[in-house]
């Protein structure tokens, strides 16, 4: 019983992380229809843009109750802004180009970021390990379960970001005009709206909710890879199933995707083998593809002919 | 009397839209009919049901008594029904002789590995198909064009050049999307010409979907008039123009065109 | 049901004349047997153990290129899966030539000299890695029935990622002849190393065995490229829809597609298990590894045989010559590979071979005449 509840709180943990970066994807994908490699790269740039803020900030230990706050928003910001320009010059003047060249250059930003945050007067090649901003204390047990501060924030963090972005899209002007371009560019542009205007907004979002992903994941794990690590491309891989498993282009599939994926990933390494997790999410994401290659909460396509 | 394609009580819903309900088409060999109708009446759509692009939520297809539902599109161009595209459809990067050649590949029966080994029979097959290609091209007026890609040819040539692409599968049924749409009129009467000597050279039943009502009225010696997805009428090109359901369809369309 | 062509009555009277068939079907298959000989013989000798490496790495690299570009180049689907079906190619080798190698000689020590039985048992090695990793191949392929562009590319990173965890988790190798002896055959499966790697593997990776299956691999792709099959994979990549219209099997071509790239994938892998040097492991068969094949298909050009070659021993021979900036190479690769999308997007040479570009196209044709 313990051991059900824990892994539930991990998984719903996890889960809200990829879910966070499942909707950068989802939106991406929803508006210009490939998948935006790169993604996970600026998940991994939001950990390591923290890291570098508090160690320049000097917040290495007894850090203010300002840090935490002070760095999400200061790394949303900057990958914000790093997202907005890696549209404007990579994937813009793709915009007509068939939608293998815009994957595969998604594939060469993705290297490109790596690449460059591994050289040695950006961030190296090291891994590091990021200060704890957050005290690291148990909140309350539960039935055995502990449960940790960080845990609680990263849920909470994490749910009241998708619940923001749910109001944005389905409550707000600029919201609509989103759905709009999603669900026919050409028509939306007829009708007036500045879909140029509506992908930055949707990269500069998506890009900002990847790089709070990655504050959180720094501070539940604090040892951070270095930046070509597999583990990032692999951790933003799991987001894009969980994406693609809930219904790629669909916000409240993202969510739904994600903590699926998380408790999928989870409970498989709890009660099976750990060291089998990907391989969990990897069949999971084939088998919804060749039953339901819409995703569960994903409409069917008809191509035109 | 049946025809080489027999067409029963065909419908398709998308999502509740009724595209095509009910329709019924008998083609008889070597036959020349027209299937006209106003924009968004369907024409397009019983074309992908003919040719299983779309299956059919009810009714049946036959083609020289052999039933066409649940076939694969590949296996209905196998079983001799070959098309052209409204919205042009060819293989862009690829030489007009090629484009040919890739149709001619149904009709082949060297393996792969004969190819890759190129034995003296693969050898003699690709020549059988190039100087196959090579006849069809002379015969729509592409010869010289052959080693263009299709993407630089005009538009004229695109158009016939899905005809001759088609005609490489050896069909017996000929599906022509609006074949004269883009043309300038001295292409049009050429295209005139051109549908007919085909027919004639490879004795083809030819079903044809098309916008000028002059070209229709002239080749077609039966015309099924469709409409909201329905037939509203079906028979001789005069019959047809004179019926006053297929007139108060085309209201808004300019009447000239029914008339012309 | 459909009616005769005619295709079969105009073939038999176009028997080719027996020059042409030693033209084009018997000389460049000899040419396909004696190149390798003059690399291994001639070539390598003369320059010495670290350019013929180079040549090695060139070599698979280009058997890697030509193969995915069946599947990316000529079938216009994308796959990013490859180094996964060089992983199963070359442990299925890697079993053959160590625990085989055992079994009949009880070492894992190369045996016989050039063309000797433990080439041989390379050779049979190789053989097994093409139709093991086929077999996998067909597994990948099957969801491209149902999957398009992006989702399959998904699939068979998936698929990579998938074989690349299964290896970690194998257990030790086992050294000892005697317990070797006694083990069954499937549980020595089990035991390759885990994360560390197949250590130990018999080093018969040559300048011959390399160059041999590349010649046969663009062989195999230049000829299939111009033949009725070739343009059937063409076709699905130009316009599925058309393709199907025109009688084009295209779920059976795509799988077949996806076989054939896997076969050739696990015989790179197989050479690349037994090349001085290198060694087995799973972490160097990422995605990262697929990210370099599919880099060198999108250089070449999609559907270029020759670019693809071009670009493989371009994207070897370069990082080898700017060692002292190495980690700048990387992010190189990456601008151009964007730069490329943006400015040139079918590639150097797109759909075409460098012959039938234009300083080229003249040389050839003057030679013709």
């Amino acid at each position: 019983m313990t051991k059900l509840l824990q892994t539930l709180m991990d998984g719903v943990s996890v889960g809200s992380l990829y879910a966070l970066i499942a909707l950068g994807y989802t939106m991406v994908y929803g508006i210009l229809k490939f998948i935006n490699f790169a993604h996970s790269d600026i998940f991994m740039l939001g950990a390591w843009v923290s890291f570098t803020l508090a160690t320049l900030m000097g917040w290495t230990s007894d850090a203010p109750w300002i840090a935490g706050p002070a760095v999400i928003c200061g790394s949303m910001l900057i990958c914000g802004t790093i997202g907005f320009v890696i549209e404007r010059l990579a994937y813009r003047p793709l915009r007509a180009a068939p939608r293998i060249n815009v994957l595969i250059t998604a594939i060469g930003v993705s290297l490109f970021l790596e690449n460059v945050g591994q050289l040695e007067y950006v961030f190296g090649t090291r891994p590091q390990r990021m200060p704890s901003l957050l005290p690291d204390t148990v909140l309350a047990s539960v039935a055995g379960v502990s449960i940790r501060l960080v845990d609680v924030l990263v849920i909470g963090i994490a749910f009241s970001l998708m619940g923001a972005l749910e109001y944005l899209v389905f409550s707000t002007k600029l919201g609509r005009a989103m759905r709009a371009v999603s669900h026919d560019l050409k028509t939306a542009s007829l009708m007036g709206i500045d879909v140029d205007r509506v992908i930055s907004i949707t990269f500069i979002i998506g890009s900002s909710l990847a790089a709070a992903a990655g504050f959180l994941t720094a501070a539940k794990y604090p040892s951070i890879n270095q930046p070509a690590h597999s583990n990032w491309i692999l951790f933003g891989l799991k987001a894009f199933v969980a994406a693609v498993v809930g219904g790629i282009g669909n916000v409240r599939g993202a969510m739904a995707g994600g903590l699926m994926i998380g408790l999928v990933e989870m409970f498989g390494a709890a009660f099976f083998s750990p060291n089998l997790r990907d391989v969990y999410v990897f069949t999971l994401l084939i088998v919804v593809l060749l039953i339901k290659p819409d995703g569960l909460l994903g409409r069917a396509t008809v191509e035109k002919v | 009397m049946t025809g080489i394609l027999e067409v029963q009580g065909v419908s398709i819903a998308f999502g509740g839209l009724k595209a095509v309900q009910d329709f019924r088409l008998s083609l008889r060999e070597g036959g020349l009919q027209g299937l006209i109708g106003p924009n968004g009446a369907g024409k397009t759509t019983v074309f992908n049901l003919l040719t299983g692009v779309y299956r059919p939520d009810s009714g049946t297809v036959s083609l020289g008594g052999h039933n066409l539902i649940g076939l694969k599109p590949h296996q209905i161009a196998r079983a001799g029904m070959a098309r052209t595209f409204q919205n042009i459809r060819l293989f862009a990067d690829l030489t007009v002789l090629d484009n040919i050649r890739i149709a001619s590949h149904a009709r082949t029966w060297t393996s792969t590995l004969a190819s890759v080994l190129r034995t003296p029979g693969a050898i003699a097959a690709e020549s059988a198909i190039t100087e196959h290609a090579m006849e069809l091209l002379d015969v729509l007026g592409l010869a010289d064009r052959a080693q263009e890609t299709a993407r630089n040819l005009p538009y004229g040539d695109q158009r016939r050049l899905e005809i001759a692409r088609a005609l490489a599968l050896d069909p017996e049924v000929l599906l022509l999307d609006e074949p004269a749409a883009g043309m300038n009129p001295q292409e049009k009467i050429a295209l005139r010409g051109l549908i007919r000597t085909v027919r004639e050279r490879f004795s083809l039943s030819v079903l044809l979907i098309e916008h000028d009502m002059g070209l229709v009225m002239d080749l077609c010696e039966q015309i099924t008039v469709l409409d909201h997805g329905t037939v509203i009428a079906d028979g001789s090109p005069e019959s047809v123009q004179g019926n006053p359901r297929v007139i108060e369809a085309y209201l808004g369309a300019p009447s000239a065109e029914v008339s012309a | 049901m459909a009616r005769e062509s005619g295709l079969k009555a105009r073939a038999a009277a176009l028997a080719p004349e027996p020059m042409t068939v030693l033209k084009q079907s018997v000389l460049p298959l000899v040419a396909a047997f004696v190149i390798p000989l003059i690399f291994h013989f001639g070539i390598g000798p003369s320059v010495g153990a670290y350019p013929s490496k180079v040549l090695l790495d060139i070599g698979i690299n280009v058997v890697l290129a030509v193969s995915l570009n069946l599947v990316n180049g000529f079938t216009g689907q994308f796959s990013i899966g490859h180094a996964g079906f060089m992983a199963v190619g070359g442990y299925t080798a890697g079993l053959v030539t160590y625990y085989g190698g055992y079994r009949i000689w009880g070492d894992s020590l190369p045996h016989g000299g050039f063309l000797g039985a433990g080439e041989m048992l390379f050779l049979v090695a190789t053989i097994a890695a093409a139709l093991s990793a086929a077999a996998f191949g067909y597994l990948v392929g099957l969801p491209s029935l149902r999957l398009r562009g992006d989702y399959l590319a998904l699939v068979t990173l998936g698929f990579g990622e998938i074989v690349r965890v299964m290896i970690q988790q194998t257990s030790d190798i086992a050294t000892d002849a005697t317990e070797i002896a006694a083990t069954s055959w499937p549980s020595l499966l089990w035991k390759v190393g885990g994360a560390l790697g197949f250590t130990g593997l018999p080093f018969y990776t040559s300048l011959f065995w390399v160059w041999l299956w590349v010649s046969l691999t663009v062989l195999v792709a230049s000829r299939l490229k111009t033949s009725t099959h070739g343009r059937a994979f063409l076709s699905i990549r130009e316009d599925e829809i058309a393709a199907e219209a025109m009688g084009i099997p295209t779920t059976t071509i795509k799988v077949r597609a996806f076989v054939m790239s896997a076969a050739f994938a696990g015989v790179a892998g197989s050479l690349f298990a037994h090349e001085v040097g290198t060694t087995l492991n799973p972490g160097e068969l990422g995605f990262q590894k697929s990210f370099e094949v599919v880099i060198m298909v999108v250089l070449g050009g999609m559907g270029s045989v020759s670019g693809c070659v071009l670009a493989a021993i371009v994207v070897t021979v370069l990082p080898e010559l700017l060692r002292s900036v190495d980690e700048y190479r990387m992010v190189a690769y990456a601008l151009t590979l964007i730069l490329m999308m943006i400015l040139r997007p079918q590639g150097l040479f797109g759909l075409r071979e460098i012959w039938e570009i234009w300083p080229f196209k003249a040389l050839f044709r003057s030679e013709a005449k």
